[in-house]
């Protein structure tokens, strides 16, 4: 950890970056999000595998757009999240300075292109644990599955803390906020709680980079994330397209190819 | 004030008994890692064992959606319905000594000036039973702002456990008339010093001297530093048992439809945003500020109260983990 803090100082002593966001010590021994603007501040910055939070979810603030550069510690999932929204231009190259611990030493990525290559080489396989309860739920008819899925839908509240913390949710309007035409019912109740959540899915389809962030926002312990896991797994299976991995813009629902192997689509 | 027992081995009767007599009970249950105030079945549900519901019981009285009337056509005309009434009693019971003072929050704020019919119709059926605290941790600082652990502010009947059963107070009128509706469950007893057991839940801060900084801390200039973490999710207002913050949606088709009130919070980009585009709290930090000079502030002018009860549920909430207290002890310290 020293020899980040160290290297972070320099950064901030040479006036190379104005913000450092990274974490520090949170309430149950966990890393919470920290946002650092003084070297001296950094003896607080902590660095382990309790620092979960996608600090990518930061960048869209536009409380952000006052300082000249800023410097991201990236857990692999913001590594992942960094790699998806410059495939699909929301970053580029040279913006922000990222940095990575890996057991204990320091990794600095010098381009978005070093991330790519760590990544691929480095992604983890699907948790056990969440592919099973899928297959448990895919496992039981279409009603019980539907039943399942409106009993758990029903406690939403509507808060969208999913879209909130999720950092690929980066419209500036929401469709959800859009009311000339309305397409999802706003009340939090029944047939417009579902729209959310299957739009919400659909619009991270072949994008979702996994990091689990929606479900552990939501305030009500609804298991959000398995909606985005399948439809990724889907993708996956079908097009062999990993979000999260890639610079070039590579996601089935919206790539047109001219050599597409399909026949309706030309 | 008048004081009953219940006896250890009442107490699941005696709430069995509210549920077999018709009404809706609201208590305490286990969902996955957290509690959350749930209608009940049977006294078996409920979780006695708790420090704090992960949501307040607001939604007896002030539902996630409740429709204020339909309206439909009938040839040129159009037909407003009021919503049906609730049938039947709800009785919360299980709740925070917090959460009852927010409920009296709750009555000044839609009852004291042009009472809202909706809300009405739901608080007068609706009894508060409330549950003093043998514990707290580190989020809770009810003390901080003028409430005890086992305060009677707002709650019709509050139980405080000892090793002889529930000591019962009877606060309100609705309280006094449910104990006599099912009497077989009390038993006559004496006032008890009831420090012993409840909570010592330390002061975090003085709200008299918060008083005298809030005033003028709308320019205060660390508002965006503190706020940085708050990525704008709302579980903080929603969880939150005073914020009352609302929106009024139309769902209808050629023939009717209804309008509906639901929840609606200060950190959605969207609050207040008006039609012209014009956002007067464009920034996520502007929106923190509104809901911390909402608790700590404006609600003292218009109402004489704060409307932070202290029960540390938008802390512990929180996935950036901001905090209340902290930021109230930063504005202290200027």
């Amino acid at each position: 950890m020293s020899e980040l803090i160290n290297k972070i100082r320099q950064f901030f002593a040479s006036q190379t970056i104005d913000l450092f966001i990274g974490y520090k010590k949170g309430r149950f021994g966990e890393g919470k999000p920290a946002f650092f603007t003084k070297p001296e501040q950094l003896k607080e910055l902590v660095f382990d595998d309790k620092c979960i939070v996608n600090l990518a979810v930061y960048l869209r603030k536009p409380e952000l757009k006052k300082f000249s550069k800023i410097g991201i510690l990236a857990n692999f999932g913001t590594l992942r999240a960094l790699l998806q929204l410059a495939a699909e231009n929301q970053i580029v190259d040279g913006q922000y300075l990222i940095f990575t611990v890996v057991d204990g030493k320091v990794l600095e990525f010098t381009n978005l292109k070093a991330i790519e290559e760590y990544v691929s080489k480095n992604l983890p396989k699907p948790n056990p644990e969440r592919v099973a309860l899928l297959k448990e739920i895919e496992s039981k008819p279409r009603e019980e599955r539907w039943d399942w899925w409106t009993r758990e839908l029903s406690s939403c509240i509507r808060c969208y803390a999913c879209r909130a913390a999720c950092p690929l949710c980066y419209c500036e309007q929401c469709l959800v906020e859009c009311n000339q035409p309305q397409w999802v019912e706003v009340p939090p109740t029944g047939i417009g709680n579902l729209e959310w959540h299957i739009v919400r899915a659909m619009h991270l389809a072949g994008r979702c980079i996994g990091c689990g962030e929606c479900e552990a926002a939501c305030p009500m312990e609804i298991p959000i994330g398995l909606l985005t896991q399948k439809l990724n797994m889907t993708i996956i299976s079908n097009f062999g397209q990993i979000p999260g991995t890639k610079l070039e813009p590579n996601y089935a629902l919206s790539t047109f190819k001219v050599d597409d192997k399909e026949n309706f689509i030309r | 004030m008048e004081y009953k027992l219940i006896k250890p081995e009442k107490i699941q009767d005696f709430v069995n008994a509210l549920i077999a007599n018709g009404k809706q009970v609201l208590a305490p249950k286990q969902k996955k890692d957290k509690v959350f105030f749930s209608l009940i079945r049977s006294f078996d549900e409920i979780a006695m064992d708790f420090i704090q519901t992960a949501f307040s019981a607001k939604s007896a009285v002030f539902p996630k959606c409740e429709e204020l009337y339909s309206f439909e056509k009938n040839g040129k005309d159009t037909i407003l319905n009021n919503p049906p009434a609730p049938q039947h009693d709800t009785v919360v019971f299980g709740m925070r000594p917090c959460d009852g003072a927010a409920f009296d929050y709750l009555a000044t704020f839609f009852l004291k000036e042009n009472p809202d019919y909706h809300f009405k119709m739901r608080y007068d059926k609706t009894i508060l039973i409330g549950l003093t605290c043998p514990t707290g941790d580190e989020f809770c600082f009810c003390t901080s702002v003028g409430i005890s652990p086992s305060d009677t502010r707002g709650s019709d009947l509050l139980l405080t456990k000892t090793e002889n059963g529930y000591f019962v107070e009877i606060i309100t009128e609705k309280g006094e008339k449910l104990v006599g509706q099912f009497s077989d469950f009390f038993e006559q007893t004496n006032t008890i010093d009831k420090t012993k057991y409840t909570a010592n839940i330390q002061k975090r801060f003085d709200s008299s001297a918060l008083k005298e900084k809030i005033s003028g801390a709308f320019n205060w200039e660390r508002w965006e530093e503190t706020s940085l973490p708050c990525f704008g999710c709302g579980t903080c207002a929603f969880s939150c048992p005073t914020c009352t913050c609302f929106d009024i949606q139309d769902e209808a088709n050629l023939v009717g439809g209804a309008r509906y009130r639901i929840w609606d919070t200060c950190a959605l980009g969207i609050f207040t945003k008006h039609a012209s585009g014009h956002n007067p709290r464009e920034k996520q930090s502007e929106r923190w500020r509104n809901r911390i000079l909402h608790k700590f502030l404006y609600t003292d002018e218009q109402f004489g109260t704060l409307s932070c009860v202290g029960c540390g549920r938008c802390i512990r909430n929180c996935p950036a983990e901001l905090s209340i207290i902290e930021q109230v002890n930063a504005i202290m310290e200027g």
